[in-house]
């Protein structure tokens, strides 16, 4: 029988090479080359490592502008089985819970038209925005159960899933029933490689399907813009503060700390600070 | 559903000479695969800026109109640089014969071309090795999987790795070898065409030798792009290596182009402008000695620069045209060695027959002895410190103006250079 499991991606633009307009505080995006959300790599990692133990089809899902099919075809180059793309005009400026909306009928699209799904895999979080919600808001709206922080899983006898989570210092164990959205902890996975037959794969059977509002049937209210209570109400700029560096160099430690100790009560802000905190004034 | 394993023809390598013959052999017909390392056809590309444009127009006649062509080159100029001196040959053409460009803007439009015509690119996919069966290449081997070609079109670049792998090249020898870094730096087109004194739309490629490299073999260049200008050094990697040495010069590469871009005279044409990218990349300076040993095997063909298809003159390079051509010559003949159903080296050889009766040949071996000038230390020190000696003396003299031949003289035995080996020395350079 084996697995079905949807892995969710994003298409997001390099926040490395994105600069930030230090006068609005927007990115410049102008010229990034976009990428699939690193982090989203491993849960499709972990899905292809089930799909391979277990035998079934990963399926990859995305909400995302046309060229995210660049996205779906790097996907199926290293093994995904097939994709979908929710793309609509009436899709764009979403917020998480919008975003999880689409994503959570999408997926109900998607296990009318291939069959039942058992897993849903998720990133932990964007790089381009951090807000490890998806997860939470697609398993919410599905009203499955809900692991996050994954670093591994593997099926029971009884067909449930085990997962392991490390948090705070705790291996925690969590043995939950199926259908289930799990999220994986950045980097417990490492991405295979694609290769050149999945690329050719990709290229010329095109596995995937690009699905527009009109198939997916949602109320315009509910996503884009319009379905998005989030507001970002401002952005600002924190530029690195250039540091003044000294280096002292004495053969007797003590005289570094009497260095160091003159050096800072010499600044009427951080002596009082050090007063305080030697004497609880 | 197509059976994805076995192709007429694989190109290994996205780039000019690649995509030339992709495009001719998808056209005609032919199932062709083409896989690129890079993230997209021509990431990986760079160069300078400049490319003669008849080689190209053979095969896309619709270059002119639909290629991304930034300027036509109407102004040459070349500058030998020393002590601060400076003295500049400039040529206005009748007319244009090459146009600025971004490789990585054209290679993607070669390679739009070629997947109109139907064959198959795959990016960021490395081809490890041949597949080799019975002394013939059988494909391509990439990661654990394999596709199976009649005939497999090398078109891998400098860095030979496959070749080298069976033995038809050996590892680059650096003294065949340059080193390119360049700065593309942003300015608004009516800037450009005021600061170099262009008409609109016009451009200009300018090569320099001397201080620029500290008297290296290599030069500095700059052409203008449509809004921007690319400046870059290029360096003999084993001249360089060893006035290194020598303790000559002391000088990391990046730090002579920001010497460059920050020059006193130079630094004017592109004041203010911002640096909008930086690369590097290894060029072929040999021409002939970078060629491999044959350009064709039973079931391979080799081109463009993994062909050692590369000139520099020292007053024009040309590698883009040269590696176009030879991908067309390859199109014909593996055309030819399909319809006849033998792709043995003895029908692909007329490969390397046409190629060396063309004008891609004729030119490398018409300027052979460059070789000897390109990697001479004279021409990159004493050359240009003489010419602005002699000009110094010549406008500089404030009651008596010595006669050139003196002033010649004079200068050359400064520079420890006596007149006869001066001769010599132009003789040589004027490749006579």
């Amino acid at each position: 029988m084996g697995l079905r499991i949807v892995v969710g991606f994003k298409w997001v633009p390099n926040t490395q090479a994105v600069r930030i307009d230090p006068k609005t505080g927007t990115l410049i995006r102008q010229g990034v080359p976009s990428i699939i959300n690193p982090p989203d790599l491993a849960a499709v990692e972990l899905a292809l490592r089930l799909r391979d133990r277990y035998g079934g089809e990963v399926i990859a899902a995305t909400m995302g502008p046309p060229p995210a099919v660049k996205g779906l075809e790097h996907l199926i180059s290293m093994g995904v089985d097939y994709g979908y793309m929710f793309s609509d005009r009436v899709f764009a400026g979403a917020d998480t819970l919008a975003t999880s909306y689409v994503l959570a009928n999408g997926l109900k699209l998607i296990e009318g038209e291939r069959g039942k799904v058992d897993l849903a895999i998720f990133g932990q979080e964007t790089i381009d925005s951090s807000t490890a919600h998806i997860g939470a808001q697609v398993a919410s709206w599905l009203e499955w159960p809900y692991v996050y922080y994954v670093r591994w899983a593997e099926l029971t006898e009884n067909s449930s899933i085990r997962v392991e989570r490390i948090v705070e210092g705790y291996l925690e164990e969590y043995e939950v029933p199926l259908p289930a959205v799990l999220s994986v902890a950045m980097r417990a996975f490492k991405p295979r490689d694609i290769t050149l037959k999945g690329k050719l794969r990709a290229k010329l059977e095109k596995p995937f399907k690009i699905v527009s509002n009109k198939d997916l049937g949602l109320d315009p209210r509910c996503v884009g813009l319009k379905g998005s209570p989030t507001i970002v109400a401002k952005v600002t700029y924190l530029p690195d503060i250039p540091r003044k560096r000294e280096v002292y160099k004495p053969r007797d430690p003590r005289d570094g700390a009497r260095w160091l100790l003159r050096k800072l009560l010499k600044d009427p802000e951080t002596r009082d600070l050090i007063l305080r905190q030697l004497w609880g004034g | 559903m197509s059976d994805g394993s076995k192709y007429d023809v694989v190109v290994v390598g996205a780039g000019p000479a690649g995509l030339s013959a992709a495009y001719l052999l998808a056209r005609s017909g032919i199932k062709v695969l083409v896989l690129e390392r890079g993230r997209e056809p021509g990431s990986k590309s760079l160069f300078g800026g400049k490319v003669y444009a008849q080689p190209l127009r053979d095969v896309w006649p619709d270059l002119d109109k639909k290629a991304p062509i930034h300027r036509w080159v109407r102004v040459e100029r070349f500058s030998l640089e020393w002590g601060g001196r400076l003295a500049t040959l400039e040529y206005r053409l009748g007319k244009p014969v090459a146009f600025t460009t971004y490789l990585p803007e054209l290679v993607k439009w070669m390679a739009g071309k070629a997947e109109e015509a139907g064959a198959t690119i795959l990016d960021e996919i490395v081809a490890d090795e041949f597949i080799v069966k019975d002394g013939r290449i059988a494909g391509v081997r990439s990661g654990g999987d394999e596709v199976n070609a009649d005939v497999v079109v090398d078109a891998e670049g400098v860095n030979r790795l496959l070749l080298e792998k069976i033995g038809l090249a050996d590892p680059p020898d650096p003294s065949r070898l340059a080193l390119g870094v360049k700065e593309v730096i942003r300015l608004k087109p009516d800037e450009i065409e005021s600061r170099f004194g262009l008409s609109k739309g016009e451009g200009l490629s300018w090569l320099i030798a001397g201080e620029v490299t500290n008297g290296v073999p290599g030069g500095g260049f700059v052409y203008t792009m449509k809004d921007s200008v690319s400046i870059g050094i290029v360096l003999r990697v084993s001249s360089a290596v060893n006035a290194v040495e020598k303790g000559v010069i002391n000088e990391h590469v990046s730090r002579m182009i920001e010497r460059l871009r920050l020059h006193e005279y130079f630094g004017r044409f592109w004041r203010d402008g911002d640096i909008a990218e930086y690369g590097a990349r290894l060029a072929i300076e040999g021409g002939l000695g970078y060629m491999p040993k044959k350009l064709v095997h039973d079931g391979l063909v080799v081109v463009g620069d993994a062909a050692g298809l590369l000139l520099n003159t020292g007053y024009t390079i040309r590698g883009v045209d040269f590696a176009v051509y030879s991908g067309k010559l390859a199109a014909e003949a593996i055309l030819h060695a399909l319809a006849v159903g033998d792709t043995s080296e003895e029908t692909l050889r007329v490969y390397e027959e046409k190629l060396k009766s063309s004008f891609v040949y004729k030119e490398l071996v018409s300027h052979k002895g460059i070789e000897d000038v390109m990697s001479d230390p004279w021409f990159f020190k004493a050359l240009p410190s003489i010419t602005v000696d002699v000009l110094k003396s010549l406008f500089e003299a404030e009651y008596e103006e010595p006669r050139i031949l003196e002033a010649v003289m004079k200068s050359a035995r400064e520079t420890g250079t006596p007149l006869p080996l001066l001769i010599q020395k132009l003789l040589k350079a004027a490749n006579l």
